[in-house]
């Protein structure tokens, strides 16, 4: 409809109007059965609205075109080849498959993949996990798992793996018994803060090269679990499969479990707590401060450091000026506290890079977007998380360095997230924290992909749009997640919109735009601010 | 019909091996089984249930017989021990046409409006016309002249004309309109619907219209002619929607096809003109698979021999038994060709195209020892085929020859949409597209594509949908829980009250008429409250363009035919002075508009709630609404509102705030609540927090050629779903036990009173705690009359419903006449023995001529001429109540 208004217009419109083409495209599907298409339903007499929101959809695409032109002439088509590659998965419910490796809802789920598939999305993504498959040490089942990348496959979606070796409590998905009983008897094996209350929901980074799992190093089990997993699925790797997360913490992420609770509705988030008391974390601050010629800051962590729900000046270490923070013992501590955790990540991550270096699939890490208190100087949140980013220090170059020398991308959670929706005395700014990781990231050539912390955040879809879509776009986005919320007519409906909004990815090859033609504006487009129409 | 007809040669298998002369007469179509899937016209018009030549299904099914015959006769017919035929019913999609021709009647004075269409089904016209000089595309009734005999007014806007055979050879089912050119009709608008199956065929959600003014007054002005056509081939161009394929090119053999489509070419003088288009409807298709079991002298084995008539490749998915728990086995080698073992528990064969006819088989031999064969048949991946969603079972003893357990065969289709349909979809569209892509002037087409991806992907989020909410409230272990839990609840929820509640409907049909309804009816109110009934439901106290109240216009205006607001509150005040809650009658579903829109379509609403058509729903095409598409079904009198509008659903909140508040109503009775979506509703009792509520799901049972089935579990799920939808918070009104009340009644079969588990087979076994039973209300009976309870009988059903669990809710007339008494002793036994919604019923016969029941251990019961006596054991029963064929006891 919309693509004979711009076929009117000049001779540089002309690769917009193709777009256009592509956008209206739905490019998939085997079998052919004539009969079916119309006559799903009999009793329907209704299209007004699908008229209705495809005129608007339709609009949309009208609008952008004959906005940018003017501004963009050259440009335009290196836009259009970001937009080609962008790649949009949904996240399967979190327990796709649980208790007894059977798949929950998965006439759901089947039709689920048939909708996101018309709907021209990339794949899904998939939570593996340690607690579901691997029930007796060293034994694993992957029947449920297995079934449900069949039913990605046979809908003609890709898959993203992510193995969780952490637990779930809602819902509840625990970790392996057998490890659950060791740790019963053992509880060294979780974090612990400075009351002694342990972290149950993942190991702590302290053990994983002492061998406190019946005689097997935590490494050396998540290494058994990942080769496992290679050599199960090893039909679906590079086709079905495309791409695989490390779990590296709780929830999954590179972080410490500082926020033991997401602040209720209406709070304002904590500054969390240091998670470096249990025996093994203290034995290696012990050796680092020895080491470092000052044993006795080596004993416990900062003694004025506020608790989990309290604001940064409740206490004196997090103040914006004059924080012990700032303080030699402040530097030793968090210096140690950031590279226990870069050093966790290093060792996972390079143990993934080399399992599933040989085969065609990109290996991920979760970064966590902890934006809470960015507006002060100490940066709270992250470093009780463990990213040392203050004013003064940028933090992720570590982190990202890392993912570099392990040739992994990273995933980052929250892109749904505007500064405008945070509650103003929070002093957060997810935006800015989000746009220092991506630079940091882009300077080590460590590629992004995005994340949203869940759905139905207020301008969420929008927010997500301007971070796929605006200067330096993503190309992977995880969409979290499919379940009832997902598909009710409040949500669903406004994710289809979304959907149509970007570009539909799948082209066929002899659509593609000659890539020689771009290579030489495409380096210019970084620095384009097209934002505004994308949201226009 | 054709189950009747195979009932009975299940009963005398002999029958089987009789030739019939039938066979001989019958046309040669009926044996023309293509295996072609898209069906040709003539077959659909064959087999499916509601085609009035219903003769020729026996013909069907006997010829098949006849096939099977043949092939046992070669075989040895006298080892068969065991043959069945069953009957399989599968939907199809059956293409046929559509076409609508204008022409000159015979006389050539008058002309003709045709609209014929070629499939199977009651068609039927639904129609009106607008005069010269309306401006608005509202309908009018036409002039009586012109309706064709059968027509039946619909309200005061249109017609509905049933579509005729004119002979019993034709392929099309046809209507014809006369008019006179040179009356004042401007146009004629129509839609055709279905009524079997409830579809609509419309003008891409629009009405078609054919003008009729401008080009065929033989004296009109030339100019006008023009453009007038213009505008109506225009219209007719692009009349399609998904169901309603335009085929560039169409079979020009059927019928004086005068025109040829392109409008450009047509003859603009008065030749009128021809239109065809292709129409796609799901068809049931009946089908026979036959089995026969024989032995073979030499070898000693077992040879069961399957064949169907079914096109296409089918596969049977079998294995065997070695007992009447019928766990499936996989037998001993050899298997037929194209046999593949699936999964370690069956084994799949492809049946084998016969040399003759369109029939498929195969031949499995098995060993003797085998108790049984079980298999379903597998027709793509979305479909299998059951036996009563069971599998099919043939006995391999020689010692039984009929599956006598079964009774009647039916078999139903289990239809899973799989990725196979989907892809076919994608497929059809990704070629529709690429076939487009040269074609710049297609637009449409594409668009339409668009359309139809976008009206799949949404049903397929609202399945995931549906099944991703029903999964964390599984409905029958929820009846488990609930059953089990023999103390009675404490808690109040909207959905059940306190549980113990007892429903009066507070009005009949007719009590408008007074106009002082409140008044009445506050006199009663001490007097109802002491026949025991907790619970009294007003009638809808909104402004109305309907007398009885349930065509609302301003919802904030309480001054209606039953009374004034002041008299209303007063009422209110009364009743809960003796006791009672108080129900009001909310009509959420739809509003009457107070002015038109620009097109003069009567959609924009005035008073305190002056919503414009956004808050209409999209897909009513009386009413142009520029909201979303309906999230439930539409009721066609009246603009229906659209709750997934945030500002309607605030307002309407905002409203039952005000009723609760106001005028101190304690719930709500909700109306046609199949027009919008549970969770709304859910939305809704949440926000005004009532005491009890309880919503009017009424659809249609299910019958099989015109009778009730005795299994009812779709109707009642369907209400289940509701409440679900609702999450509980509430009650729906118990259609499906009127319903099989009715059926058990009327016909003495009380065995239907039990479902297969030997629970009530209404939504009260199902989850009791949120059914209000009924036997009678307004619409059913009263002067109505809609469906009216069986005469005479109505003590039985009470004697049923107020025993039984569930919220019983007694009908205004049935209180205020001779019942009254045998009402009173009822409620007052049900309460006397503390009987609740939750309480547990023991069915304890269900037969022909008698239904018995103990309750909660406490009252038995039974209803029907037949005899029951409750055992004497260890309880003591007394008779306490006794009436013209039920009667209740309780222990003493």
């Amino acid at each position: 409809m919309e693509v004979s208004v711009i076929r009117s217009s000049s001779q540089a419109k002309i690769s917009k109007t193709e777009l256009g083409c592509r956008d209206l495209r739905f490019c998939f599907g085997k079998s052919n059965d004539k009969n079916k298409i119309f006559s799903r339903k009999p009793n329907s007499v209704c299209f007004d609205s699908q008229i209705s929101r495809f005129r608007k959809a339709g609009l949309r695409f009208t609008l952008k075109a004959v906005h940018s032109d003017p501004i963009l002439e050259s440009k335009s088509p290196a836009t259009s080849k970001s937009l080609d590659r962008l790649r949009l998965f949904v996240g399967l419910p979190l327990d796709a498959v649980s208790d007894g490796n059977s798949v929950n809802h998965a006439r759901a789920i089947g039709a689920g993949l048939k909708a996101l598939k018309l709907l021209g999305v990339e794949g899904v993504e998939l939570p593996v996990w340690w607690g579901v498959v691997e029930n007796e040490m060293g034994k694993y089942d992957w029947s449920g798992y297995l079934a449900v990348a069949e039913m990605v496959q046979k809908a003609g979606l890709k898959l993203h793996v992510s193995l969780c070796f952490h637990a779930s409590s809602q819902p509840r998905i625990p970790l392996p018994k057998w490890v659950t009983k060791i740790g019963e008897s053992q509880s060294s094996i979780f974090f612990a803060d400075r009351s002694g209350q342990h972290y149950q929901q993942c190991l702590s980074l302290a053990v994983d090269d002492l061998a406190v799992l019946d005689g097997k190093t935590p490494v050396q089990v998540y290494q058994g679990f990942c080769e496992s997993f290679k050599s199960t699925f090893s039909p679906f790797m590079g086709s079905t499969i495309t791409g695989i997360s490390m779990g590296l913490g709780p929830d999954g992420e590179l972080r410490y479990p500082s926020h033991h609770k997401p602040a209720k509705s209406g709070t304002i988030t904590g500054v969390g707590e240091f998670q470096c008391y249990d025996t093994n974390m203290l034995n290696l601050l012990k050796q680092y401060a020895e080491a470092n010629g000052n044993p006795l800051w080596g004993l416990g962590g900062p003694h004025d450091a506020p608790t989990y729900d309290q604001a940064p000046n409740s206490n004196s270490f997090f103040k914006d000026h004059g924080g012990s923070w700032e303080s030699p013992y402040g530097d030793f501590f968090l210096s140690w506290y950031s590279s226990e955790l870069v050093s966790h990540g290093n060792r996972l991550l390079s143990l993934v890079s080399s399992i599933f270096g040989d085969t065609e699939v990109n290996v991920y890490g979760k970064v966590p977007l902890m934006h809470s208190w960015y507006k002060t100087r100490a940066h709270p949140s992250e470093l009780t998380a463990g990213f040392y980013n203050t004013a003064s220090r940028n933090g992720y170059e570590a982190v990202a360095e890392m993912f570099a020398r392990n040739s992994c991308k990273i995933i980052l959670p929250g892109m749904d997230l505007s500064d405008e929706h945070q509650p103003h005395d929070a002093l957060s700014s997810p935006e800015s924290l989000l746009a220092q990781i991506r630079t940091t990231c882009n300077k080590h050539r460590v590629e992004v992909a995005g994340q949203n912390l869940a759905s139905g955040a207020p301008g969420g879809l929008e927010q997500i749009k301007k971070n796929m879509l605006g200067e330096n776009p993503i190309d992977l986005f995880t969409y979290q997640r499919m379940g009832a919320h997902f598909f009710s007519p409040e949500h669903f409906p406004s994710f289809t919109e979304f959907v149509r909004s970007l570009s539909q990815p799948e082209l066929h090859p002899d659509d593609l735009p000659s890539d020689e033609a771009e290579a030489t504006e495409s380096v210019q487009t970084s620095s384009d601010p097209n934002i505004h129409l994308q949201t226009a | 019909m054709a189950a009747v007809t195979i009932d009975s040669l299940l009963q005398n298998p002999t029958l089987l091996f009789r030739p019939k002369a039938k066979v001989m007469l019958k046309p040669p179509r009926s044996l023309d089984c293509s295996r072609n899937r898209k069906l040709p016209l003539s077959r659909g018009s064959c087999f499916c249930s509601f085609n009035p030549r219903r003769t020729i299904h026996v013909v069907r099914a006997s010829s098949s017989e006849t096939a099977l015959i043949g092939n046992f006769d070669t075989s040895s017919s006298d080892d068969i021990f065991y043959k069945d035929i069953f009957p399989v019913k599968r939907i199809e999609k059956v293409e046929g046409k559509f076409f609508i021709r204008l022409d000159r009647s015979k006389d050539q004075h008058d002309w003709q409006l045709t609209v014929g269409c070629s499939l199977p089904g009651k068609w039927i016209l639904h129609w009106g016309v607008s005069y010269l000089g309306d401006s608005g595309s509202e309908w009018d009734q036409p002039p009586k002249g012109m309706r064709p005999p059968g027509s039946i007014p619909i309200k005061d806007y249109a017609i509905e004309t049933p579509l005729k055979k004119l002979s019993e050879g034709d392929i099309f089912h046809e209507v014809k309109i006369d008019f006179n050119p040179s009356s004042e009709i401007a146009a004629i608008h129509f839609v055709l619907k279905d009524e079997e199956t409830g579809a609509w065929y419309q003008h891409r959600g629009m009405d078609f219209k054919v003008p009729l003014v401008d080009y065929l007054e033989d004296d009109g002005n030339t100019v006008g002619a023009k453009r007038g056509f213009g505008v109506w081939s225009g219209a007719l161009q692009q009349f399609s929607n998904v169901l309603l394929k335009s085929e560039a090119s169409h079979a020009d053999s059927q019928n004086n096809n005068i025109e040829s489509k392109d409008s450009k070419n047509k003859n603009r003088c008065l030749e009128g003109f021809y239109e065809e288009q292709s129409i796609v409807k799901e068809v049931s298709v009946g089908n026979l698979v036959s089995v026969a079991v024989r032995k073979s002298p030499e070898t000693g084995k077992v040879i069961v021999c399957l064949e169907t008539d079914i096109p296409g490749d089918v596969v049977v998915h079998w294995g065997v038994c070695r007992d009447d728990a019928k766990i499936w086995e996989i037998p001993a080698a050899p298997y037929p060709p194209e046999t593949t073992v699936f999964k370690n528990k069956a084994l799949r064969t492809l049946l084998q195209p016969k040399a003759t006819g369109n029939r498929s088989g195969a031949l499995f031999t098995l060993d003797e020892e085998h108790f049984g064969f079980l298999f379903v048949l597998k027709l793509d991946d979305n479909t299998w085929l059951k036996f009563k969603e069971n599998d099919f079972y043939v006995p391999l003893l020689g010692t039984s020859s009929v599956p006598g357990q079964y009774g009647q065969s039916d078999i139903t289709t289990e239809e899973i949409s799989s990725k196979s349909y989907t892809d076919g979809i994608i497929n059809e569209i990704r070629n529709l597209v690429s076939g487009l892509s040269s074609e710049k002037s297609q637009k449409t087409k594409t668009k339409e594509v668009q359309e139809s991806i976008l009206q799949e992907i949404e049903q397929l989020a609202a399945e995931a949908y549906s099944i991703f909410r029903s999964s964390i409230t599984t409905v029958p272990e929820e009846v488990v829980s609930e059953t089990e839990t023999t103390k009675p609840a404490v808690k109040i929820s909207s959905g059940t009250g306190t549980g113990f509640e007892i429903l009066c409907q507070g009005f009949n049909w007719e009590s408008h008429k007074s106009r002082r309804w409140y008044m009445e009816l506050k006199e009663k109110a001490s007097e109802i409250s002491s026949l025991g009934f907790t619970v009294i439901w007003l009638p809808p106290p909104t402004e109305s363009v309907s007398p009885e109240g349930y065509m609302p216009k301003d919802l904030y205006n309480l001054n209606s035919r039953y009374g004034t607001i002041a008299e209303l509150k007063e009422l209110v005040k009364s009743l809960h002075e003796v006791g009672m809650k108080v129900l009001g009658d909310v009509v959420l579903n739809h509003r009457c508009a107070h002015f038109k829109n620009q097109n003069g379509v009567w959609n924009i609403f005035g008073g305190r709630l002056n919503w414009d058509d956004r808050a209409v729903v999209a897909d009513d095409p009386h009413f142009q609404g520029r909201g979303n598409k309906s999230s439930g079904d539409n009721f066609h009198a009246a603009p229906n509102i659209d709750h997934s509008q945030e500002f309607v659903r605030k307002d309407l909140k905002e409203w039952l705030g005000w009723l609760r508040e106001e005028i101190g109503y304690d719930g709500w009775r909700l109306d046609f609540v199949r027009g919008f979506w549970g969770g709304y509703v859910k939305d809704y009792l949440e926000a005004s927090e009532p005491y009890f509520a309880v919503g009017e799901y009424w659809d249609s049972l299910s019958y099989t050629y015109g009778e009730m089935d005795h299994n009812q579990d779709s109707h009642r799920q369907r209400i289940v779903d509701w409440i679900n939808a609702t999450n509980g918070t509430a009650g729906a009104f118990d259609v499906t036990t009127k319903g099989i009340l009715h059926s058990a009644l009327e016909r003495c079969e009380y065995w239907r009173l039990s479902d297969k588990k030997g629970k009530p087979p209404g939504v009260v076994g199902w989850w009791p705690s949120r059914a209000v039973t009924f036997i009678e209300n307004h619409d059913t009976g009263s002067t109505q009359g809609h469906w009216r309870f069986p005469g005479g009988k109505e003590m039985q059903g009470y004697a049923y419903i107020l025993t039984h669990p569930g919220t019983p809710a007694v009908f205004y007339d049935h209180i205020f006449s001779h019942h009254r008494s045998e009402i009173a002793n009822l409620i007052s036994v049900r309460n006397r023995n503390g009987i609740h919604c939750r309480s547990l019923v023991k069915i304890v016969k269900a037969e022909r001529d008698v239904y018995a029941a103990i309750v909660d251990e406490k009252v038995a019961m039974k209803i029907g001429p037949g005899y029951y006596e409750p055992p004497s054991g260890s309880q003591r029963w007394s008779l306490a109540l006794e009436g013209r064929d039920y009667k209740v006891w309780e222990t003493s």
